[in-house]
């Protein structure tokens, strides 16, 4: 009898069982998922210097004497002696042909207003840090709503909601970011004291002028999450477990985000991770450009740019932002590739 | 296939793509390569509308006018005027024209300059009836010319015509017969002759005015009767522009050497890439950051000289905060002009406190007068920012924000990055910085000037006059300032019609001090100097005024 009790109590009632067991399997996939990803050395990799570089942004006041718009016009295009020795063009005076100031006091160098190139390099890892998390943010904020909604609701409502996001589709992403970043410019910088455009100007010019490149990167970001999440939302509706749980009443916000949205997170957050590095190319493209963060805030997009004006004389003040960017853009995708290992086993079995 | 054929088809090939490589030069003649201006620069054809200096390039080398100024002393020569007579009171010059000069225009179809002709299919030449159309053109109010009010100054009636309220009948430029034109001036003036004999009484086609309207630049609709013809014009990157075959030559324009000379729009960088790679025989623009290397690796090619310009920022007076002539004071003193000369731009330049050259015969100067307009004095300016203070009740924070705007260009910006940091540095007034494209940033200092904007100004002739008044003066298109001052106005009138240079002297003195202090509607910023790279194997002779004369080029053989 003993023993048929204690078999009646570990084995109760098969739905609470199966509800039990779902409970422990669900903590199983993410740390299956984080298994996979240690073992992931690229990933790895990636993480780190991804921490690596968070932490250089953090401190960046602490890692350098120097501020990032202090201009110091005795050392107008000076490089140290061991980038001098590095790049085989550069030559330093007093040498034959030698026309580059020698500085040691900067670390990599001085760019055309005398402003030290590793503190805004430092200072610039903010910007495109910042861009790299809050495109996804956005992203998966709205994308992933609208989504969601538009896949659960179905009919004719994700009939309208899907139509709108092909015709966002419809505009080229960056001929929209380009206009847009050239309305807000212009239709914002010349606004009465007190207005609406007023104060969203404040908050850019606060921001260095960000503000406007996250709304351009937000407004142009989540038409591929949305799609990605109603695709997945579409499958998992008529699935068990929501079947259940509409039957015993929970409501559709609540079975929208306790019950689908757990399960869709994976393949979304592969999506985003793989799109950060397209995030980070947009600002900095969009700087190089002349659109995107104010003077003197420095973008390593900006830097790039008014490096590459020298690039003949001073090859320092463009290979080394480029050399930030590069390093953060291959952090990213190795990260990103190892999350979608890691996260979407299925989806890279098949591209293997 | 054995090795040997491939070596050889190769060698082939090779020998054929430089062939191809090396054949247009040798087909064309003689080609001037030249890097201009910033990538996406578009050319003003229409000699009535053109205001810049690129497209004044163009301009005077298509349209000879009738005492064109030497690019290399700024004196004027004989051009389509083989000679002329000056009244005795100095008001009524008569010129006689050069004769035979067929209006010419080049034919796709044929890939030749062809001469124009008439309905009846005899040739049109250059006759004094297209001098009088070509002025009254430009001032004609329907035409909108923002140069319209120079020559409309200086003819009699010209004025009324222009405001809309005269006619053209009474505007005194006639021609008396074919050859022969004679222009009167309500007033005497020293520099008449410089005025007439430039670009703005220059010669237009009224045939294809009147048939094309607008597209008359359009290459086909396009005539012309100088020293080259326009061939091909891609807007914002390259003109190609050949040599005229029926142009017999003048003193100003003798027969060019060269056969073709073709303008690439680039930007500095890029542009002086493609010189030291030899894709460029010479470029007008040099980056900023490359001068030193340049000035040890390539002395005998590098080219700094007078150019005829000054620099400045300008104020829009009626937007909050720079109406306010304490704070226009401030920003004007707060900027360290001889720091930015000597560390950023190290071209040689000069520190300008007043805005008109002081190389030219009535022009202050400032050895005589050492004090004479704004200057670099952070105390000095902090004061006046106290000033504004008390007068606004504003206080730092609730300045209104700044916006300084400048045409894209990698020197503009730098200069505008430096003076964003002394405003800050001197002030503690943080403005922002924004920059358009050629074209939409003159549309909009004409429709609607930003609160600070850059500009330069070259001289159209070697007088003060052309700077005060022809840009400050409160009814000059080219004052976008939105200024305007009654006193700053009959100096000027006043001083213009002065026969002695040195009496005018003290006039265009206090018309500075107006200008660049005591209403300070702009800062002037540096005189230029010109900064160009000219190939070893060039025949070349810089100008000092501002603007080219490539036709007058050649390349050694």
């Amino acid at each position: 009898m003993t023993a048929e009790t204690s078999e009646h109590v570990t084995q109760p009632l098969p739905g609470t069982v199966q509800l039990g067991k779902e409970i422990e399997r669900s903590r199983g996939p993410w740390v299956d998922a984080g298994r996979r990803l240690i073992r992931h050395r690229a990933a790895i990799v990636g993480l780190v210097v991804i921490i690596a570089f968070i932490l250089i942004a953090i401190f960046a006041p602490r890692l350098t004497s120097y501020t990032y718009e202090e201009q110091n016009y005795l050392a107008v295009n000076t490089a140290p002696k061991w980038v001098i020795d590095v790049f085989p063009k550069m030559k330093a005076t007093g040498e034959e042909m030698g026309y580059v100031r020698v500085n040691n006091d900067y670390l990599l160098g001085t760019d055309a207003l005398g402003r030290d190139l590793w503190t805004r390099i430092i200072f610039g890892a903010r910007i495109s840090l910042a861009v790299a998390f809050i495109g996804p943010l956005t992203s998966l904020l709205v994308g992933t709503v609208f989504g969601m909604v538009s896949g659960y609701v179905g009919g004719r409502v994700d009939n309208f909601m899907m139509r709108f996001v092909d015709i966002m589709y419809a505009f080229p992403t960056l001929l929209l970011i380009i206009l847009m970043m050239a309305f807000f410019r212009a239709s914002f910088t010349q606004s009465e004291v007190g207005t609406l455009a007023y104060r969203l100007n404040k908050i850019d010019a606060a921001f260095g002028g960000m503000l406007f490149i996250f709304i351009g990167v937000g407004i142009t970001s989540w038409m591929d999450t949305a799609r990605l999440a109603r695709g997945q939302v579409l499958s998992l509706r008529e699935k068990e477990f929501v079947e259940a749980a509409r039957s015993i009443g929970v409501r559709d916000t609540a079975i929208i985000f306790r019950h689908v949205l757990p399960n869709i997170m994976g393949p979304v957050i592969v999506r985003e991770s793989l799109a950060i590095p397209r995030y980070i190319s947009l600002e900095a493209f969009l700087s190089f450009i002349g659109l995107g963060v104010n003077p003197p805030t420095p973008s390593w997009g900006s830097m790039i740019s008014e490096g590459s004006q020298a690039i003949k004389s001073y090859p320092n003040q463009a290979i080394f932002p480029a050399l930030a960017l590069f390093l953060m853009m291959f952090a990213f995708n190795f990260l990103g590739d190892g999350l979608r290992d890691a996260l979407d086993p299925r989806a890279s079995e098949a591209n293997k | 296939m054995p090795k040997q054929v491939r070596v050889t088809l190769f060698m082939v090939l090779v020998l054929s793509l430089a062939l191809t490589a090396l054949a247009p030069v040798s087909a064309q003649g003689k080609i001037l390569r030249v890097g201009m201006g910033a990538a996406g620069t578009t050319v003003e054809f229409d000699v009535a509308l053109a205001t810049d200096t690129t497209s004044h390039t163009f301009i005077n080398m298509l349209f000879p006018g009738l005492a064109p100024r030497d690019e290399t002393t700024g004196l004027p020569q004989h051009g389509m005027a083989e000679s002329w007579t000056i009244s005795e009171d100095s008001r009524t010059y008569t010129f006689s024209l050069k004769q035979g000069v067929p209006w010419v225009t080049y034919d796709a179809a044929a890939d030749a300059v062809v001469e124009v002709t008439d309905e009846a299919g005899a040739v049109r030449y250059v006759t004094a009836q297209d001098f009088v159309y070509g002025a009254l053109r430009t001032m004609d109010p329907a035409t909108a010319a923002e140069y319209g009010y120079l020559p409309a100054e200086w003819t009699e009636g010209g004025e009324a015509f222009n405001s809309g309220e005269g006619s053209a009948e009474d505007v005194k430029i006639k021609a008396l017969d074919d050859y022969t034109l004679e222009i009167t001036s309500p007033e005497p003036a020293g520099f008449l002759l410089q005025v007439y004999g430039e670009w703005l009484f220059a010669a237009q086609p009224r045939w294809t005015i009147e048939e094309n309207g607008d597209s008359w630049t359009l290459p086909g609709n396009y005539h012309s009767y100088g020293t080259f013809v326009l061939k091909e014009y891609e807007p914002g990157s390259r003109v190609e522009i050949v040599k005229n075959p029926f142009w017999t030559g003048t003193e100003s324009h003798p027969v060019p050497a060269l056969d073709v000379i073709e303008a690439r729009f680039l930007d500095a960088s890029a542009s002086l890439a493609a010189f030291e790679a030899g894709e460029l025989d010479t470029i007008e623009d040099i980056p900023l950051a490359d001068l030193p290397r340049l000035k040890v690796e390539r002395p005998d090619e590098l080219y700094i000289g007078s150019r005829d310009c000054t620099y400045y920022y300008g104020f829009n007076v009626t937007k909050a905060p720079v109406d306010n002539v304490h704070m226009r004071r401030a920003l004007s003193l707060a900027i360290d002009r001889q720091t930015l000369v000597d560390a950023i731009l190290q071209g040689g330049q000069q520190p300008a406190g007043f805005f008109s050259r002081p190389n030219f015969a009535a022009s202050a100067t400032q050895e005589e007068y050492p004090d004479l307009g704004t200057r670099s004095d952070p105390e000095l300016a902090k004061q006046e920012l106290e000033l504004y203070f008390q007068d606004t009740g504003n206080t730092l924070a609730t300045i209104p924000p700044i916006t300084l705007v400048h045409n894209t260009s990698e020197a503009h910006a730098i200069v505008a990055q430096a003076v964003q940091q002394m405003w800050k540095q001197n002030l503690g007034i943080e403005v922002g910085i924004a920059n358009q494209e050629w074209q939409t940033y003159l549309d909009g200092l004409t429709v609607d000037p930003p609160q600070v904007w850059r500009l330069g100004w070259c001289a159209d002739y070697s007088d003060p006059h052309n700077f005060l008044g022809d840009v400050f003066k409160s009814t000059s298109g080219n004052n976008h300032t939105m200024w305007g001052n009654e006193e700053f106005d009959a100096l000027i009138d006043q001083a213009k019609v002065m026969a002695d240079f040195e009496a005018r002297k003290p006039l265009y003195a206090c018309a500075e001090h107006i200008l660049t202090w005591e209403d300070a509607a702009i800062a002037p910023i540096y005189f230029y100097t010109k900064l160009s790279m000219i190939g070893k194997h060039l025949d070349s002779s810089p100008s000092i005024i501002g603007i080219e004369r490539y036709d007058k080029w050649d390349i050694k053989s």
